[in-house]
């Protein structure tokens, strides 16, 4: 097993269930905390084995410029919530590889907040976008599922609505209820659906119109200047 | 991203700057005693004036409101608490769960208040500065996005003139679908160019010799003495935060009825040491614009 995805395990098994158990052991509102640095452990496993890779610059430059658009996919269409920066990571995800994927929909997150403010929601932006990179990827590694525009695009909207926007709610749900009960939980989450649908619906749209170009691009890049070493990625981690 | 330059804490160290926010937020989020979060938010509050100026104030403004709203709203759906105000709806409206919103209200607002300092205090550079050794990738990462979204969006406004010109563009009259198709060409376009580039780049990084050695980094922050006497005190002030709420001294009940541990004796000193721990970038701050307006006078 490779030392990356035991770090993970460790994460997984021990240090989260830690957290978790400390959390109900403190006062006051310590579960809001508690989920955030969760959160950030999560994303730690992930960072540690990038930064173990040593990738090289034509890789690092191309994770960075996605990464800028997936920040930008914000602002280039005028309309309220029609982002398409979930399809931005996911395309990054399925292009790359999964770790990649993470990278770009964390980084992004991360820097997106420089720009438009940094918040305690901030850990969860980084998780739920980095989550959505990992998705696509391990969903389309190896042929799994076909490179076809709808079934990107449905894949994506379902992944935005069912997976990536709750995520952001919980946040959310944990950050301003003042008192954590199902039906406060559900009236936030069903307020969020909206916002989830829009996204998703804006990443189904520009998956459909442009999916297969934009992974064209990705992969003739990788392919020509040989990133991201593709035996390791079409492996699917 | 602006930088607050004539605020004295901006200038210190990063990680004076990063052990302060990081004792605000975390006390902030575990501390639910009513006196303890109005100290916070008093703090918060004119800290967060200080840096904003007018437009924090504007800010403030539209807080406070919050604040009394959600206090108000709490108890029609909270009924705990055993001193009865009135009746509303034939539900109970109790003073138990007034003081609840309020806290919480209080909480959250400063929360936000203390973000919006540390969103103009810990600007990128002294975040990088603090994480480039511990996580150089992906610092280094974190910086070139920083310079390419502002590059990105010039080349989205050259690229949507671009079209316009040719009569392909969208503009303020078109419809929603159009605004969106353009939009969605825009940066597909702009992914194509970003992509070449990025190659372009990483060759000229390479050729300058990246990842042959350990990287240097650009370091304009020194640690002075001044850093290492505000980092002692930031560490013993929080350490006397946590004896206090590990000895019981921050707690706080508002069901059945609202009991808080008393401030005296020991609890005092720990309620102090919050405080001071709070008031120092302020304290700074007032100090030095203090020091300036004598040394003027004496011209």
């Amino acid at each position: 097993m490779k030392r990356s995805r035991i770090l993970l395990l460790i994460v997984l098994l021990v240090v989260v269930p830690a957290t978790l158990f400390l959390s109900t052991r403190l006062p006051g509102r310590s579960y809001y905390l508690m989920s955030a640095i969760v959160a950030l452990e999560i994303l730690i496993p992930f960072f540690a084995a990038y930064e173990k890779r040593r990738p090289q610059p034509r890789e690092l430059v191309t994770v960075a410029v996605l990464s800028a658009l997936a920040v930008i996919a914000r602002v280039a269409i005028p309309l309220p919530n029609f982002k398409p920066t979930f399809a931005v990571i996911m395309l990054a995800g399925i292009a790359f590889g999964p770790e990649t994927g993470f990278i770009v929909g964390a980084i992004g997150a991360l820097g997106s907040d420089f720009f438009y403010g940094q918040g305690p929601f901030t850990p969860w932006q980084m998780m739920a976008y980095g989550v959505a990179g990992v998705l696509a990827g391990f969903a389309f590694a190896r042929g799994r599922l076909p490179r076809k525009n709808w079934i990107m695009g449905l894949f994506c909207f379902l992944c935005t609505v069912i997976v990536v926007g709750p995520l952001l709610d919980t946040s959310t749900v944990f950050l301003t209820l003042s008192k954590i009960t199902w039906s406060g939980a559900l009236t936030l989450y069903l307020s969020g659906l909206w916002v989830n649908l829009t996204h998703g619906a804006a990443c189904f749209v520009f998956l459909l119109l442009f999916g297969s170009v934009i992974l064209e691009k990705l992969e003739r890049v990788r392919n020509r200047y040989g990133m991201m070493e593709s035996d390791e990625n079409e492996d699917g981690v | 991203m602006k930088r607050a330059e004539n605020d004295s804490f901006s200038r210190c160290h990063p990680a004076v700057g990063i052990v302060f926010f990081l004792g605000a937020i975390l006390f902030g989020a575990m501390i639910m005693h009513p006196l303890y979060i109005l100290a916070s938010g008093i703090c918060a509050l004119v800290y967060y004036c200080l840096l904003n100026g007018v437009k924090g104030i504007k800010t403030v403004a539209v807080l406070l409101p919050l604040v009394i709203v959600i206090a108000a709203v709490n108890p029609l759906f909270n009924h705990e608490g055993e001193h009865v105000l009135f009746q509303i709806f034939g539900r109970p409206y109790t003073w138990e769960a007034l003081i609840y919103g309020a806290s919480l209200a209080g909480m959250l607002v400063t929360m936000l208040l203390w973000m919006g300092c540390y969103n103009a205090v810990m600007t990128s550079d002294k975040f990088i500065t603090l994480f480039g050794k511990a996580i150089p990738t992906i610092s280094l990462l974190l910086l070139m996005v920083l310079r390419l979204v502002p590059n990105l969006l010039r080349k989205i406004r050259q690229l949507a003139g671009a079209r316009k010109c040719i009569g392909r563009g969208a503009g303020e009259k078109s419809t929603k679908r159009q605004q969106a198709v353009d939009g969605m060409n825009v940066l597909s376009a702009l992914i194509s160019w970003a992509l070449e580039g990025g190659v372009v780049t990483a060759d000229s990084m390479k050729a300058r010799g990246y990842g042959t050695g350990e990287r240097s980094r650009f370091q304009i922050f020194r640690m002075t003495a001044r850093d290492i006497v505000l980092l002692v005190l930031l560490g013993t002030l929080a350490a006397a935060v946590i004896v206090a709420i590990a000895r019981d001294g921050t707690t706080a009940e508002f069901a059945p009825v609202v009991t808080a541990a008393p401030i005296r004796g020991l609890h005092a000193a720990g309620f102090a040491a919050y405080c001071a721990f709070l008031i120092l970038p302020v304290a700074l701050h007032v100090k030095e614009a203090i020091q300036w307006h004598i040394s003027r006078s004496r011209i």
